[in-house]
């Protein structure tokens, strides 16, 4: 049997004026786990991933990872450490690409040789050798997702939630993208990916969610 | 009489005038001082203003934007009353000295660098502190990462702030008290030299005050063009 990796129960995320945005009474994300979870624009599914992610703040009446306790509130800095969140459109940090995908290892004080190898194979791994020495201002939608992902996947968090990854990008470079997500769900990464419902994203062992009226529910 | 005047502010400029460039030099020392300390407090008020979340901080930012128009000579005032013999901080016989006028104009400074912050911090992509708080960076050092790439603005604050300081005079007036060799900046030498007849001064310390002003915002506009776009 699966070890859940984030449970929450309870969660209720409302906008200022009270009415709730995300009112979820159960989540259990196994460990290893692929979800994509569908919903219309402005069902909840970036805010529902920012919440997971520690990035903005949520009631619940129980949460935890890893097994641990956690305050939906008030994220520690090592359980946000754990999970990476993937903006629709990912901000490149003006310094270079192998500097992009550094930053989150040297946030972890991973040593400088070892820092090298890892940006050496995210680059590989994602395909940016073309790319690489590019300023990240003129890199392309698609390469900049790529870029994104690599310094992601970089720093190997137990958790990747991927906020509409393949939304506004063109046939290859979707193509590009989704196949590097293919390669995340068959590594057993944990991966929750919000897209669109029109944006028909596969994945092997994929769970598929939907996001509608503040509700998550599972298809078929 | 005026072609004379700035004939003999050139000849004092190219000259290297010691008079002269002691006063800009007194000028420049105290500026760049009270910038010194002003930058690093006003950048981290700025920042938690624009991020934080707490009781007050919307009357904080009204304050600030008064404080922004509020006059230097007032500043003077305040601060001769109480820097003077019988003022509370008497005891430290600092009035009429560089460091009375540093001290004023750390003040200036303050509201004018804390207000550019905020607006840069405020403007600037909320993507950026997002991206690095995701990637495992503590609040501080997400902090530091969002100044950094925003880093063109927060420069342009400190030349907003140095243009501020080094231009104003009713402070440095009334707590340095333009003491040759000592107090007397750029901006003191000319209000009061000028009436004393001596236009040439005036003009060549004028000159060198335009100049400053302009360098440094050429330089920050030249900083911006090679940044490029993130």
């Amino acid at each position: 049997m699966s070890v859940a990796l984030l449970s929450v129960h309870g969660l209720v995320k409302g906008y200022g004026d009270g009415a709730a945005l995300l009112a979820i009474p159960s989540l259990e994300l196994a460990e290893g786990a692929c979800w994509i979870v569908t919903g219309d624009n402005g069902a909840g599914k970036s805010t529902l991933l920012r919440v997971l992610a520690g990035l903005e703040p949520a009631r619940a009446d129980a949460a935890s990872f890893a097994g641990r306790p956690l305050d939906l509130a008030n994220y520690p800095d090592d359980v946000r450490r754990e999970i990476v969140y993937v903006h629709q459109h990912p901000y490149l940090f003006q310094r270079s690409i192998a500097a992009n995908i550094g930053y989150g290892l040297a946030r972890r004080g991973v040593a400088r040789a070892e820092q090298a190898r890892r940006i050496a194979a995210a680059i590989a791994w994602a395909g940016l050798d073309r790319v690489r020495d590019a300023p990240p201002g003129r890199l392309s939608g698609g390469e900049k997702q790529r870029v994104a992902l690599a310094r992601a996947w970089a720093v190997a968090p137990r958790l990747l939630l991927l906020d509409e990854p393949t939304a506004n990008l063109d046939a290859t470079a979707r193509a590009q993208v989704l196949a590097l997500l293919r390669e995340l769900a068959e590594a057993g990464r944990t991966v929750v990916v919000a897209c669109h419902d029109r944006e028909l994203i596969e994945l092997p062992h994929a769970e598929q969610w939907h996001l509608a009226e503040g509700h998550l529910g599972r298809q078929r | 009489m005026m072609l004379d005047a700035t004939r003999e502010a050139f000849r004092l400029l190219f000259t290297g005038d010691p008079e002269l460039w002691g006063i800009v030099a007194v000028s420049l020392r105290v500026s760049l001082t009270a910038l010194a300390i002003a930058a690093p407090l006003a950048v981290a008020a700025g920042y938690g203003m624009a991020v934080g979340r707490f009781a007050g901080r919307r009357a904080l930012i009204v304050a600030l934007q008064a404080l922004l128009s509020f006059p230097t000579v007032v500043v003077g005032l305040v601060l001769y009353l109480v820097l003077s013999r019988r003022g509370p901080l008497g005891v430290w016989q600092l009035l009429f000295t560089p460091e009375a006028m540093i001290i004023g104009q750390v003040v200036i400074a303050l509201p004018v660098l804390a207000a550019f912050t905020l607006a840069a911090v405020q403007g600037a992509d909320p993507r950026i502190r997002d991206t690095a708080l995701s990637l495992g960076a503590p609040r501080l050092r997400a902090a530091f990462t969002l100044l950094y790439e925003t880093r063109f603005a927060i420069i342009g604050a400190v030349c907003q702030g140095f243009g501020r300081v080094i231009s104003e005079v009713g402070c440095a007036l009334m707590v340095g008290g333009n003491i040759a060799g000592s107090t007397r900046t750029i901006t003191t030498a000319i209000a009061l030299e000028t009436s004393k007849g001596d236009f040439a001064q005036g003009i060549a310390l004028g000159f060198v005050l335009l100049v400053l002003a302009f360098g440094v915002n050429i330089a920050l506009a030249l900083m911006q063009g090679r940044g490029g776009e993130p």
